[in-house]
């Protein structure tokens, strides 16, 4: 009630008059009255009694803040938080490696980013990610849903046909073994279909535009309130040219990532971003760092690095809150993102795709 | 989308003046600026500007699809997905061939045969339909003249003498290849940007771009200060260029690149390593 009208959201204008007006504090403004108001600094008794609406609005929050009740501000004990996140579920990446580096797969409400050179199979994840959301809650996924925002052009549908084929047929081999009705049930609903329905698409061409996406999101969720995943397939491909000025970039980038933030807790989603890699030229040799500057590298809470060493594809956990860092080999075979199978059984086909990096594979000759 | 004018995303008529007023007429510039600074600007308050970012935003946004439309809106023309190489384990590999809607990179040292490869997809593509061709004419932007018509001729006579089988068919074949040499990065980005119109007007099923590599690695020496990131924003606008092209007219984008040596940190004598010349940009 005290509070100062300076620092209430109505327009500059009116709060200019209201200065001049010699009004303090919020509280001398609801004691006016509309037509008060009107009459002292010159509107009209809609604009008053609007602007009174807003102030009121304002101080009840305020209000609710300061009591401790619910509403805009989390306030929560750590024991709360603690079973909240234990009851989350996580996404799983079909690579058990991975999810146990990770502590149980991607997590909810938290930003991911994945960094890597260009065909180690970042969008790979991504897709494969876009199909995990979706498994149901008794096979243990999270029963979710995806939306997928496309920066390069990536995304291959047919490729997400393959790997959701592969999901769905696992799903019916773990049924098929344990035989328990809600998996059957489940299985009714969770078909090739449904997982591409319910994969949301969004072809972002500059800079603009996965602003404007962004913008939008929280009223799309809202809407579709099931989904659990979003994904910005390249969030530093429309960043990385026509930028003369960095400080604009930089400011843009922050705000972005402060809005992805504010989706992740509101929802209950998982932000997964993809980056790519630039080079550092250092004093004497030149390294490879993700792109888009330091400042960049604090908007994501966990940090995966993908790299190669030789012909093996390796991931490594650059940053977590409460994981500890780590690397772990994987691989990309035809059914999607997988482990590296253990050399005692025959390894599986290639992968899909072809590093002109990798010496030829030549003992793959002899299968 | 984001040079679209303010009016144009229904924002009123006297909304739109007052922001002429500060230099904000297109989205572009709407959307750049903070919460606060909208405020100023357009003397609204808090929620109001909110709602208004919302509209504009709504103005800029992409559609959204889901993956079973696109995946629906595919199989509707499934032979329209891929060029077919003709060769036949080249096509397994790459799941049917040449796709369509994006780029595809073909790499390889001196000597290999990139450019034949290209005249050789340059042949199939005018091909009609029923013969695994696309139909349609081909842009060919060469960079290092090493385009060579007689061997066009040479290539379709032989590997179709039936459907060939006269000179007014070759002619007719030759025709539809529309060449444009281009020497410098700066010719070779301008021609990019001005293909959209060509695309229509004269029915272009492929781009062929041969090669990237000479340009760039003519004009930008990355050991000198600021050429990197020159280099770097020269190759990202013209690769989402061509994506958006690709993506949308649905047709296959070709580009060929060089060898280059990464030198590892190890002693020289083990093997060095080599990888595609350009930056990672171009390869995303």
């Amino acid at each position: 009630m005290q509070r100062e009208v300076g620092s209430l959201p109505l327009a500059p204008g009116l709060r200019a008059r209201l200065a001049a007006a010699g009004f303090q504090t919020a509280q001398e403004l609801l004691e006016t009255g509309p037509c008060g108001l009107s009459k002292e600094i010159g509107i009209s008794k809609e604009e008053a009694l609007e602007a009174l609406q807003l102030v009121r609005q304002e101080c009840h929050g305020d209000a609710a803040r300061t009591a401790g009740g619910l509403g805009t501000t989390r306030k929560f004990t750590a024991l709360e938080l603690l079973e909240e996140e234990q009851a989350q579920g996580f996404i799983i990446t079909f690579c058990s490696a991975l999810d146990t580096m990770l502590g149980g797969g991607v997590q909810l409400t938290k930003i991911t980013e994945i960094c890597g050179a260009p065909g180690v199979g970042k969008t790979q994840l991504c897709m494969q990610l876009a199909v995990d959301v979706q498994i149901p809650e008794c096979f243990g996924g999270v029963a979710g849903e995806a939306v997928f925002i496309d920066t390069e052009g990536s995304f291959m549908v047919d490729r997400v046909v393959d790997i959701a084929a592969a999901c769905v047929h696992h799903c019916q081999l773990i049924a098929e073994a344990q035989q328990e009705e809600d998996h059957l049930k489940a299985l009714e609903t969770f078909s090739l279909e449904s997982i591409l329905s319910h994969i949301y698409y969004f072809r972002c061409r500059d800079y603009i535009e996965l602003l404007a996406q962004v913008y939008l999101l929280p009223e799309f969720l809202s809407e579709h309130s099931k989904v659990r995943l979003v994904v910005i397939d390249g969030i530093a491909f429309p960043f990385r040219h026509d930028f003369e000025d960095l400080s604009l970039r930089t400011r843009l980038l922050n705000g972005l990532a402060q809005q992805l933030i504010i989706i992740a807790n509101d929802h209950k989603a998982a932000v997964v971003l993809t980056n790519q890699m630039t080079t550092r030229i250092g004093q004497s040799q030149s390294t490879l760092v993700p792109a888009l500057g330091e400042s960049w590298g604090h908007a994501a809470t966990v940090r995966l690095i993908f790299h190669w060493d030789n012909s093996q594809r390796l991931a490594t956990l650059y940053k977590s809150p409460s994981q500890k860092e780590a690397t772990i080999p994987y691989h990309i075979t035809p059914h999607g993102f997988r482990d590296v199978q253990p050399p005692a059984v025959t390894p599986n086909a290639q992968g899909t795709e072809m590093n002109p990096r990798k010496r030829p594979r030549r003992e793959e000759e002899k299968q | 989308m984001a040079a679209k004018k303010l009016r144009r995303a229904q924002l009123s008529q006297q909304l739109c003046e007052r922001l002429n007023r500060c230099q904000i007429t297109t989205c572009q510039d709407f959307l750049c600026l903070s919460l606060v600074e909208l405020m100023k600007v357009t003397g609204q308050s808090y929620y109001e500007v909110q709602k208004l970012l919302c509209k504009v935003s709504r103005a800029c946004a992409p559609k959204m699809q889901t993956a079973y439309e696109m995946k629906l809106s595919k199989s509707v023309n499934p032979s329209s997905a891929f060029l077919s190489t003709t060769l036949h384990s080249l096509d397994r590999v790459l799941h049917g061939g040449v796709p369509c809607g994006s780029l595809t990179e073909i790499t390889s040292p001196p000597g290999c045969g990139k450019t034949q490869f290209c005249i050789m997809l340059s042949v199939l593509a005018t091909l009609p339909v029923s013969m695994g061709g696309l139909d349609g004419s081909v842009i060919y932007i060469d960079t290092e003249s090493a385009f060579s018509a007689e061997r066009l001729i040479e290539i379709a006579g032989n590997k179709f003498p039936t459907y060939f089988d006269s000179d007014e068919k070759l002619f007719c074949m030759t025709r539809n290849i529309h060449l444009y040499r281009e020497l410098t990065c700066c010719s070779v980005l301008k021609r990019i940007m001005s293909l959209e119109e060509e695309i229509i007007s004269k029915k272009v099923k492929l781009i062929i771009i041969d090669s990237v590599a000479s340009v760039v690695r003519k004009e930008f020496d990355t050991k000198l200060q600021g050429n990197l990131a020159e280099r770097s924003n020269f190759l990202t606008r013209g690769a989402s260029m061509l994506k958006y092209l690709a993506e949308e007219f649905s047709i296959p984008v070709i580009l060929t690149n060089q060898i280059t040596t990464l030198l590892s940190n190890g002693p020289a004598i083990q093997a060095d390593l080599v990888s595609p010349a350009d930056d990672l940009s171009l390869s995303e």
